[in-house]
């Protein structure tokens, strides 16, 4: 009697912890579609990613002449140190686009990109894995997106606040990307008989050149060591012709093929990526694209 | 029995310091530094070891509330969805008391079961979380997953512990029938 007397309040949701937790449950369901968590992590992430990247600022107003000149020679020399370092790590970053060129696939136009800087790696979960870049909404920086080292996908961009994004790294149990197996021998190769899968990251804890698994391949196809696998356009998410992996061993399951690669990069030493500008068409652009190729 | 009982009436120390202290700062251990020992699949969950030190030595206001609070932490500077943790938590805070009755958690070797247990369950139940939105990595690759684990977490759990108990000694904090007045 005394109980049915209660008055709902937080004080009783203290004493009833699996009501609440319920409740808490219910709310981790619901709450992903409306991307509520996303952007409450955002503001807690966000002072985090500042912080790197900025210099506390002075009184600039209250100084002398002379002092505001040593100020800006100051100033001056170290963004001539940052500009000097940024354009070693782009120069670095050159050098391994020109290293994956590899057969004709790679030849193929990407869309424009935004260059940027990884802030930080890691995700307090054992499960996930994330970075931050410099990059956000400001600099045109969209959910979706696809990022890259060179021609090598890393991951897709996750989240955007208007100076920095997360990225969803290729090797997080959420990614999952289309690709094709091709042939190095045989850069000719029709594109239609080309060998399809599903790439699935499977939380690897150890993004060390990880070993990545390729899903959903036909049983039968012809899957050899050495070939690389690349991104497909077949759901418009990523580019035709990104860099995935090379495939180390096959080994035929029950109705499909297993096909274990190694990443072409070792995602915990990423400095510099690109943020491809490329947007998943539209459900009709979709179909116009199937027609003409028909 | 008086002092049992004047600690039982004193107000909960450091309660909220040490939930958000420990949390921040053991979000930053996993965030910036386990990673880099790659470790692999044994990379330690010290987030959980620390969520079950509070489930076994808080006292009975200081566990429910701060497990989820703690959990939510984590959830903040993960990918995954939010509450997650903070609903693992709140149950492995459950668990930990029903487990308390059957065994000492004073003994290493029960600490050690109990670490192994509980990062055993937080785990799986995070990968059958991911499994609910379609992410999961298969049940025999995440059970072997969970297994490395927690074996890696427990025998840090068996030094940790009295090094918690000792900070707490040493902040002064009231211990009354084996739990931490926080």
């Amino acid at each position: 009697m005394r109980g049915s007397q209660e008055k709902l309040s937080l004080a009783w949701f203290l004493r009833h912890p699996l009501v609440a937790t319920c409740i808490l449950l219910a709310l981790t369901i619901v709450l992903p579609y409306l991307r509520v968590g996303e952007r409450l992590k955002l503001l807690t992430f966000l002072p985090l990613a500042r912080a790197q990247g900025q210099v506390g600022g002075s009184a600039y107003e209250e100084l002398s002449e002379d002092e505001r000149v040593r100020f800006d020679l100051q100033r001056e020399r170290d963004r001539n140190s940052s500009l000097a370092s940024e354009n070693a790590r782009l120069a670095r970053a050159l050098l391994d686009l020109k290293a994956l060129g590899g057969p004709d696939f790679a030849a193929s136009q990407l869309p424009p990109a935004i260059n940027a800087q990884v802030v930080f790696h890691g995700d307090s979960s054992n499960w996930r894995h994330s970075c931050w870049i410099n990059r956000g909404r400001k600099q045109g920086v969209s959910d979706g997106m696809p990022v890259v080292a060179g021609r090598t996908l890393i991951g897709r961009i996750f989240m955007v606040g208007d100076d920095h994004a997360c990225v969803q790294l290729l090797t997080d149990p959420g990614f999952a990307c289309s690709c094709l197996i091709v042939d190095p021998d045989n850069p000719q190769q029709d594109p239609e008989s080309r060998v399809r899968g599903v790439l699935r990251g499977d939380g690897s804890a150890m993004p060390h050149f990880p070993r990545l698994e390729l899903e959903d391949v036909a049983v039968g196809a012809e899957v050899k060591p050495g070939m690389y696998v690349i991104t497909n356009d077949y759901s418009g998410q990523f580019p035709l012709g990104l860099a995935v992996g090379v495939v180390r061993e096959a080994i035929p399951q029950a109705g499909f093929l297993q096909v274990r690669i190694e990443a072409n990069m070792d995602l915990a030493t990423l400095e510099v990526v690109q943020v491809l500008q490329h947007r998943r068409p539209e459900l009709e652009q979709q179909a116009l694209q199937l027609m003409r190729k028909k | 029995m008086i002092q049992a009982l004047q600690v039982r009436t004193q107000p909960p120390r450091y309660r909220w310091r040490i939930v958000a202290g420990g949390g921040l700062l053991l979000a930053a251990v996993h965030t910036l530094l386990l990673h880099r020992l790659k470790l692999g699949d044994f990379t330690p969950d010290l987030y959980s070891v620390f969520a079950l030190y509070l489930g076994l030595f808080a006292s009975r206001q200081g566990r429910y509330v701060p497990s989820l609070a703690l959990g939510l932490i984590r959830d903040f500077f993960s990918l995954g969805l939010l509450g997650s943790y903070g609903v693992l938590y709140s149950l492995l805070h459950k668990a930990a008391g029903r487990a308390r009755g059957k065994l000492d958690p004073e003994r290493p070797l029960n600490v050690f079961i109990m670490a192994l247990g509980g990062t055993f369950l937080v785990n799986f139940g995070y990968h059958s979380m991911l499994a609910l939105s379609g992410e999961g990595i298969g049940w025999s690759r995440a059970l072997a997953r969970c297994a490395s684990v927690a074996a890696a977490s427990a025998p840090p759990a068996v030094l940790l512990y009295p090094v918690a108990h000792y900070l707490l000694h040493k902040l002064r904090v009231g211990r009354s029938g084996g739990y931490w007045n926080i």
